[in-house]
């Protein structure tokens, strides 16, 4: 069965059983109106939940549930011990189906209609209906079977104990590796350590993984609603997504799929017009949806941004008050914001008519309680024509990111990765500082963008943006961008974040705290707040100025950006930027280096170094430069990283160094500029390639089969053995070259003696390099 | 039933603490400081791997103005946070000899914000502190 679709059925029995209580104390007193609006709420969820999945007629049975129950709630219907009866079966046979929908049988064959018109409140349906059951109920229980389960659900709570375990104690090794290194060398200690080590990081990812999933599993089912609904409505929408590798907790993703689900028809039904609509406003006819999501220390945050019409505030004012939501005193008091944020409050919906996507507004409260539930938060801010933006802030107890280091003045601070947009160095040529009254604008890549400095952020000896600084461009949640400035940028790690003690969160400047390897307490920034703290938020996306660039700076411009470093020999090197693709850390245990071959295990994948090392490996973490040409990928171990810089000055050449591009001149220093043609065209095998040659080899040979087939495998052949294909290369073996008269372009004779191979026209089978070499050469042949 | 104190002094003054709320005593070495914190908040710490917010205890009691050198600190835990309280010295182990009770007139402006009350020890009359008060500092006791 489908993932989806065994998750669905999972969540309806687990609300079945949560509301099975509730269902009980319902019958007990049907005035309960909390009850009712709990059981309102799961048939809400199921019908909600049918329209991705194809159920018709569990949706029908749900939206009729639905109707009836609101109805009750609205006060138009008295519950009856009838309805109630009637609503409990129809709760049975949601369950029913969900059991059947999970055994891949067909919906039990009832009559569903009878059902639904008992609800309707019709007397001898319900009198049928009550025979049915009567005779129904004796059958039932036997036939419920209790299918097996490959996997087993836990409490959260206990993944949560066992992950603080994990981190508590990934962070007393780092303690424990801080004092054997101050200790010095103790070989006896250092193995079992080094094994700790690796034993550890391993159950830590388990741990992780079990816990975590990326936010593309929420993703991937939206293209598919999006496009049903926009089609069943007429609609043109393009859904755009962004931020689907932030990995969210397995349990915060079901819990946040509906109120996403409910936001998303919404934005569709109510918020994107038709394409003639559109047309006329001058908007595109196709409207944009879009979807993004960041992960910011303890938080992540979601911003769902439409481009319809907004939401209408006086309308929603109308409701509110019609409703005996807010006195007219009150909501004369509302700010704008305030008033469309009353959209989350209960009862209260602008849609004229009851529609079957997105019902009658009771979607907003569910979803607001839902997230409110999980501990989250949800905003939304409109500008009428333009569009509406949904901004959900969720938590993220406890959770490992991935952070850059920066430090101001000696202290140092941690920047979550995931708004990191760009880094430049100050002094680079393509960076540019103004001042507009006391704010600072960078000018980078023809944007003017607003620029802080952390130091005036953090009240440390305050500044202004110089050249002398970092840049680090970070993007938000909602798409605005800034520019912070820091005096140097350390290091990017893997940081357990730990919560704040509220006395210094209520500084609103940091989301949490986290220990580094050198034990040294470090503050992850709360970016969000601090860009909310300093105006940088604009309501509905809009893009920072756009300054257009001058063609002439564009041709002088023709430098090229460099990236230097110190290798592991201690020299100072640069190499150009365009092939730096990542950079990673990796222990020394990923390394492999063997005579000729150097390797390195990164991201589970074996790449090839760039050549030997030049010097000793650290003992502690490597810094990693990634590599690529576009196709092949190269690793090349630094001992330091340094800054990128734009470079339009002249190279000195350096002839007698062959994998040295030239020497650049960088503050005054000359820097050599490794040459990246030279390193893959000497160590970069490029991909598979795409035709794969065939090779006849042998039949019946157990030296071919052992050693032969592999090696011509990896070469990127196939195999054959049989006798009449039409083959690229042949390969014969032999004793004697005597035995071997074939003479053709595309065979490779393989001698078992080397005294014989050296003579004829053969190779022997132990030299690998003229086999490995014989078949590139028929390759070539045969591509040209 | 006679409890054990922890018997600190802040600002020379002697104060007392449930020896179960103490998690250590320690002596801090390298503290991180937190721009922008107010400033009871000297900064953070770590501890076996733990890290801790420090806290002043005489900032936090509005009994000083500024931070004076002291590195003598009590490990307590509130609401699954850990803070090292900065204190003068930390004195003696003590056990009580009455019930909490307040004394008439107050403790005075600060203190009776982060007293619990006035208890009798073996060593004499001390006041209790109470640490989710006393974390809170300063400018909660306007609130």
């Amino acid at each position: 069965m489908d993932d989806l679709l065994a998750e669905f059925v999972a969540e309806t029995r687990e609300m079945l059983e949560a509301i099975e209580g509730e269902l009980v104390a319902w019958e007990a007193d049907p005035s309960d109106s909390a009850r009712l609006d709990s059981i309102f709420r799961f048939v809400h969820t199921v019908k909600g939940n049918c329209g991705f999945f194809d159920f018709p007629r569990l949706e029908k049975l749900s939206h009729a549930a639905e109707s009836v129950l609101a109805e009750v709630r609205a006060g138009r219907r008295q519950p009856n011990s009838r309805l109630v009866t009637t609503v409990l079966v129809v709760i049975d046979r949601i369950a029913e189906m969900a059991n059947a929908i999970e055994a891949g049988e067909e919906l039990p064959d009832d009559s569903d209609d009878l059902l639904i018109s008992a609800l309707e409140g019709r007397q001898e349906d319900f009198d049928e209906l009550a025979a049915l059951q009567a005779a129904d109920s004796s059958s039932k229980s036997a036939d419920q079977t209790v299918t097996s389960r490959r996997s087993i659900r836990l409490p959260v709570e206990l993944l949560d104990r066992v992950m603080s375990g994990v981190s508590d104690m990934v962070l007393a090794r780092n303690d424990l590796s801080r004092r054997l290194r101050d200790a010095g060398n103790e070989p006896t200690l250092d193995g079992p350590f080094e094994r700790l080590s690796g034993i550890l990081a391993d159950v830590r990812e388990a741990i992780t993984r079990m816990r975590m999933q990326r936010i593309e599993l929420l993703y991937n089912a939206l293209p598919r609603l999006v496009r049903d609904l926009s089609a069943e409505l007429g609609k043109q929408v393009m859904v755009d997504f962004e931020g689907g590798t932030v990995e969210l907790d397995r349990e915060m993703i079901e819990m946040i799929r509906d109120p996403i689900t409910h936001l998303i028809r919404n934005a569709i039904d109510h918020g994107i017009e038709t394409p003639s609509e559109r047309l006329a406003q001058g908007k595109r006819e196709i409207g944009m949806l879009s979807i993004a999501s960041r992960q910011s220390g303890n938080q992540i945050t979601m911003v769902i941004t439409d481009d319809g019409a907004g939401l209408d505030e006086a309308k929603i004012a109308a409701k509110a008050l019609a409703s005996g939501l807010v006195t007219k005193s009150q909501l004369d008091a509302m700010s704008a914001e305030e008033v469309i944020n009353l959209i989350f409050e209960p009862g209260l919906s602008t849609a004229d008519e009851v529609s079957a996507i997105s019902g009658r507004g009771v979607g907003m409260d569910v979803v607001r309680s839902n997230i409110e539930q999980i501990g989250g938060r949800i905003s939304v801010t409109s500008e009428p024509g333009k569009g509406a933006q949904f901004f959900l802030e969720l938590p993220l107890t406890l959770s490992i990111i991935s952070a850059l280091t920066v430090g101001i003045d000696g202290q140092y601070f941690a920047i979550p990765n995931s708004y990191v947009e760009e880094i430049a160095h100050g002094a680079s040529a393509s960076v540019e500082f103004s001042e507009v009254g006391d704010r600072d604008l960078v000018t980078f890549r023809g944007q003017r963008i607003p620029c802080l400095t952390l130091n005036n952020v953090l009240n440390l000896s305050g500044r202004r943006a110089g050249p002398d600084q970092r840049l680090i461009l970070l993007r938000l949640g909602g798409g605005d961008i800034f520019a912070l400035a820091v005096d140097r940028i350390h290091d990017q790690e893997d940081l357990v974040i730990k919560p704040l003690s509220p006395a210094v969160m209520a500084t609103q400047l940091y989301a949490g705290t986290t220990l580094l390897d050198d034990g040294r307490p470090v503050l992850m920034l709360d970016i969000p707040a601090i860009a909310a703290g300093h105006g940088l938020v604009s309501d509905i996306r809009t893009r920072s100025a756009s300054v257009s660039r001058d063609p002439a700076e564009t041709a002088v411009d023709a430098g090229r950006t460099l990236m230097t470093f110190v290798d592991l020999d201690g020299r100072r090197r640069a190499i150009g930027m365009d092939l730096v693709s990542r950079i990673d850390q990796v222990e020394p245990a990923a390394f492999d280096i063997e005579g000729a071959r150097a390797q390195v295990v990164v991201d589970g994948k074996i790449v090839e170094l760039a050549g030997k090392p030049r010097g000793e490996l650290p003992d502690s973490k490597v810094k990693l430069l990634r590599l690529s040409d576009s196709e092949a990928e190269l690793a090349y171990p630094v001992a330091e990283l340094g800054e990128t810089i734009d470079y339009s000055g002249s190279m000195a050449p350096a002839e007698s160094d062959s994998t040295v591009e030239g020497v650049a001149l960088i503050d005054g220093m000359p820097v050599p500029v490794v040459d990246g043609y030279q390193l893959f065209a000497a160590h970069g095998h490029s991909a598979a390639p795409e035709v794969q040659l065939l090779c006849k080899l042998p039949a019946g040979d157990e030296w071919v089969n052992r050693m032969l087939t592999p090696l011509v495998k990896a070469v990127g052949y196939r195999i054959t053995e049989d006798e009449g294909a039409d083959a690229d290369v042949v390969i014969l073996t032999s004793d004697t070259p005597e035995n071997l008269t074939q003479e053709q372009d595309n065979v490779i004779k393989i001698l078992n003696d080397p005294a014989a191979a050296g003579k004829a026209s053969g190779i022997y089978r132990y030299d690998r390099s003229a086999i490995v070499e014989a078949l590139n050469a028929a390759r070539k042949r045969s591509a040209s | 039933m006679n409890e054990l104190l922890v018997m600190l002094t802040i600002d020379d003054r002697r104060v007392a603490l449930p020896a179960v709320e103490v998690k250590s005593v320690i002596e801090l070495e390298e503290i991180y400081p937190v721009p922008r914190a107010p400033n009871f908040v000297v900064g953070l710490t770590a501890m076996r791997s733990q890290s801790l917010t420090v806290i002043d205890s005489r900032l936090a009691i509005g009994v000083a103005d500024e931070n004076k050198v002291c590195d003598r600190a009590a490990v307590v835990e509130v609401e699954g946070h850990q803070y090292a309280l900065l204190v003068d010295s930390v004195e003696d182990i003590a056990e009580t000899k009455s019930e909490l009770a307040p004394v008439a007139g107050g403790f005075g402006a600060g203190w009776q914000h982060v007293a619990k009350g006035m208890v009798e020890t073996d060593q004499g009359p001390a006041l209790m502190l109470d640490i989710e008060k006393l974390i809170e500092g300063p400018a909660a006791q306007a609130a």
